[in-house]
């Protein structure tokens, strides 16, 4: 067979391939998508759903304080909670691709297991822990550090923080992993024989090579946290209303798919220009070193 | 194919082959069958057993999470699947305006006679003269709070203003409970509470916003509520009424309170969807009429407990029964506020949001 030959029918087949991968997520990612977006500009009466086409409803929620609060918020927690996943993520994949041998995998498994039980029985395992009469208030008051039960453990953004922290630390903690273990050791061992320590071997070796682990990690912390509703809802008490329980209750409760629309499409937006803002900055900075080597 | 006539045909089908020499239509017409939408709690199989037994109509069940989905459910086409549905007395006004149901035939439910007055005087579930949603059952959502934890029972300014159980109180995440009760707390009239102008809302999103301060948590499931009472995170809510005997049963004093400024009244109907088939529509009659009735309204009473909307089964009850669905003393019913539907209910939601995210 020619060569034309063949690169003909390798396109053919990856074609072939690719089609129903590219059918599945046009008809259920972007058309889905495109029907929420044109829902955003129509109208509600009462019942009955006006479909003629307004501003109204964006200019309502960019001019409503609330709404422009909840996504920022949304995006705030996102990148907090990545941040936070990341910061104690990055020594223990370290520690395990590096330092552990004969357990490497076991280590892994046990992290994924907290992923192995439903969202609700791992918040309802905080509150057991976090409560008034919970497990870490009844420690602290029988070691009489405390004489009453620390209240703000649980229902504060402090528990929402923390069981978001816990929740999403898996989806950091195995991309930055898969790059570190792919991280040859020469480049350290060289760092460290021309004199450069902890720090700097972090900084300049493993931060910029183990990039792409880091972006992939942030990306999805950061997603997975601004669509949780559950865990601020159920952890974070009077204070855990989202901008994703508004768009549920515009949905829902008040019958206003279009501002519920609305609403979703600027969150939307505002994660995406808020990621490309993030990434960009990382991609621009000393340690993007890693994702810019890779574009070439 | 429709989903009920499907079921009929399939039924017909198994009848028809076993009896093999009568003709489909007959068998079709014979086998009667009612879809009904509701509530898991109100069609366990031991409730309904008597009324499959005499009439012979059979039922398929589907149950509702919430009253919102189930609108969303029969807006979105949901309608042909059922012959019967469970909306709530303050939703059946959207459902009419969608023209989502058709009027129900009042001879046909003889036991509507016997409806408490409060039900017969209703203008909800009604719309020029004709009834769509005949209350069916009912009851109040009350102040539930651990009596041994409090020092005087709680009325509706305990959960708005006072620092003695500040962090210890919470709310139902729901608009329309949230800025009624603000209301009720503020002292606006009782037939103003769901026409409220806009400056008597502001007034009520101020009292809402001063209350976040004072609640340890929005509550969502009761089950949940159940559990914080139980942890003592919480000790006095805007509550249903479950807790209160869950609780009690397992050894916790709980209070219940029916502050005199008025309580939160809720109410569901039966209804049927528009272009229910007759036949379906004339077994859904019948069982609406067993619902009403004196067999339905005591197994209800007894395991519920909730009340029906009709007297049929209070004096086969104790006085202590009675007690529990808040039937003894029927006057009770002058304090309730019934739920309505705010005109603009999206601004209600608006409103509470903007609360919960102050």
């Amino acid at each position: 067979m020619k060569l034309t030959g063949i690169e003909a029918k390798r396109r053919r087949t990856a074609l072939v391939l690719t089609a129903p991968n590219v059918l599945f997520v046009l008809a259920f990612c972007v058309l889905p998508l495109g029907v929420l977006f044109s829902y955003s500009f129509f109208q509600v009466d009462f019942v009955s759903i006006l479909r003629e086409p307004t501003f109204d409803n964006y200019n309502r929620i960019i001019h409503s304080e609330t709404y422009r609060g909840l996504i920022l918020k949304a995006l705030i927690y996102g990148l907090g909670v990545a941040v936070l996943c990341g910061v104690i993520a990055y020594p223990l994949a370290l520690f395990i691709a590096k330092r552990v041998n004969i357990y490497k995998s076991a280590l892994l498994t046990l992290l994924l297991i907290p992923l192995y039980t439903g969202d609700l029985i791992r918040i309802f395992a905080w509150r057991v822990v976090l409560g008034a009469e919970g497990v870490l208030n009844s420690l602290l008051m029988w070691l009489g550090l405390i004489d009453e039960p620390i209240w703000f453990l649980l229902f504060s953004p402090f528990a929402t923080t923390v069981v978001l922290t816990y929740n999403y630390l898996p989806f950091m903690l195995f991309p930055l992993w898969a790059a570190i273990e792919a991280l040859d050791d020469s480049y350290m061992e060289a760092a460290m024989d021309l004199g450069s320590r902890d720090l700097g071997v972090f900084f300049r070796i493993i931060l910029p090579l183990s990039g792409p682990g880091l972006v992939a990690g942030f990306l999805m912390v950061f997603v997975l946290v601004v669509g949780d509703y559950l865990t601020p809802q159920l952890m974070g008490g009077s204070s855990g209303v989202t901008v994703t329980s508004a768009i549920h209750d515009m949905f829902g409760a008040a019958f206003d798919w279009p501002t519920g629309s609305a609403l979703a499409w600027l969150l939307l937006s505002s994660m995406a220009l808020f990621v490309a803002c993030v990434v960009y900055g990382f991609y621009r900075s000393p340690w993007g070193r890693g994702i810019r080597k890779q574009d070439k | 194919m429709e989903r009920r006539t499907f079921l009929r045909m399939l039924a017909a089908g198994t009848a028809g082959a076993m009896v093999g020499n009568i003709p489909f239509e007959v068998l079709a017409a014979a086998g009667k069958t009612v879809n009904w939408l509701t509530w898991e709690n109100l069609a366990y199989d031991e409730y309904i057993s008597s009324f499959v037994k005499q009439s012979g109509i059979e039922i398929q069940k589907g149950f509702i999470g919430s009253d919102d989905e189930q609108f969303a459910m029969i807006r979105a086409g949901g309608a042909k699947d059922w012959d019967l549905i469970t909306p709530g007395l303050d939703k059946v006004e959207l459902y009419v305006a969608s023209g989502l149901l058709e009027p129900l035939d009042l001879d046909k439910i003889p036991n509507a006679k016997s409806l408490y007055a409060p039900f017969q005087s209703t203008a909800l579930g009604k719309k020029d003269g004709k009834t769509y949603g005949i209350p069916f059952y009912w009851g109040i959502n009350p102040i539930v709070y651990r009596a041994d934890l409090m020092t005087e029972e709680p009325d509706w300014s305990t959960l708005f203003e006072g620092e003695k159980y500040k962090g210890r109180l919470a709310m139902r995440d729901y608009a329309l409970e949230g800025i009624a009760i603000a209301a009720m707390y503020l002292g606006i009239e009782r037939e103003r509470i769901f026409k409220m102008d806009d400056k008597e809302l502001a007034e009520c999103k101020k009292a809402c916003i001063a209350q976040k301060k004072l609640l340890r948590t929005y509550w969502n499931s009761i089950a949940d509520l159940t559990n914080l009472f139980a942890a003592g995170e919480v000790v006095c809510a805007f509550s249903w009424v479950p807790p209160y005997y869950d609780l009690r049963e397992k050894g916790i004093n709980m209070g219940m309170a029916k502050p005199k400024e008025g309580v939160i009244g809720w109410c569901d109907t039966c209804a049927i969807p528009a272009g229910t088939a007759p036949d379906s529509a004339s077994a859904a009659h019948e069982l609406i009429n067993f619902l009403l009735g004196p067999d339905y309204g005591k197994t209800l009473a007894l395991n519920g407990p909730y009340a029906i909307s009709t007297s049929m089964a209070r004096d086969s009850l104790s006085a202590e029964e009675q007690e529990r669905i808040f039937i003894k003393d029927m006057s009770v019913m002058d304090s309730f506020v019934w739920k309505e539907n705010p005109a603009d209910y999206g601004n209600w939601v608006r409103i509470w949001n903007e609360v919960k995210a102050s």
